[in-house]
């Protein structure tokens, strides 16, 4: 069952990402396409490749939220919310796949590590740590160039 | 999530959704090694995660570059304004 809401969270982000027309939602949305891709790893065992999807997420989140204010062409038009209300259906409607035909039998346990000991023992939480730092520095850069633009208007 | 990601790289005509339709690409290759080998019950899916996220990173400096190029050469990013800015130059080099 958590799988299920996992992968429609999955889908309904990532279509979110791509049709959402101001650049700092599609990066929000692309933030919880890598969110959800984490908690599936975790589900499954994976806690290394839960960590490192974090920490790599983070930085490419970023540069994107840097990178779309300094460079993005504004939208000419405001995302309705009855738009955003389809998108989130056709995510919706596309995730049906992956509930029916899922392939994923009993989960196999990949590390031999519990996630406790992955974050206070392997230095996890370091990492989580530094990423939320450079995160927050970007998401500030990006809020303030964001404001400067919407004063130049 | 691949074809949301194929789709996407093939419509968009922002660079930055471009890019980050290349992004959901990687994402759904690394979600497919780890699930896999979450059935077979191997670590090897995440020694392969950890080498598709540094391709991952190789392509998207690479992406970022262009963008940042094509955005101070034109002063857009829009694909179908960018192609017609070098066929309006390349007509008006022909009537010259």
């Amino acid at each position: 069952m958590i799988f299920e809401i996992l992968a429609v969270g999955l889908i309904i982000s990532a279509i979110l990402a791509l049709f959402l027309d101001e650049v700092i939602y599609s990066v929000a949305a692309l933030a919880g396409t890598f969110f959800f891709s984490s908690l599936i790893y975790v589900e499954n065992g994976a806690i290394f490749a839960a960590i490192f999807q974090f920490a790599v997420g983070v930085g490419t989140l970023a540069i994107l939220f840097l990178s779309g204010e300094m460079l993005g062409d504004k939208p000419t038009k405001k995302t309705s919310p009855k738009r955003t209300g389809a998108l989130i259906g056709a995510g919706a409607v596309l995730s049906l796949p992956a509930i029916f035909l899922s392939v994923s039998g009993p989960t196999g346990t990949i590390s031999d590590i519990s996630f406790g000991d992955a974050l206070w023992n392997v230095r996890g939480l370091d990492v989580i740590l530094q990423a939320v730092v450079i995160f927050t520095v970007a998401l500030g850069i990006a809020i303030g160039l964001h404001e400067k633009r919407k004063g130049g208007k | 999530m691949l074809a949301i990601g194929i789709y996407g790289l093939l419509t968009n005509r922002q660079l930055l959704k471009v890019f980050i339709s290349v992004e959901l690409i990687a994402t759904a290759a690394t979600l497919n090694f780890v699930m896999l080998a979450s059935a077979a019950g191997v670590g090897l899916g995440e020694a392969f995660l950890i080498l598709a996220f540094s391709t991952d990173t190789a392509v998207s400096g690479v992406i970022l570059a262009l963008l940042v190029i094509v955005s101070k050469k034109y002063g857009t990013s829009d694909i179908s304004k960018i192609l017609q800015m070098i066929q309006n130059k390349d007509n008006s080099e022909v009537e010259a």
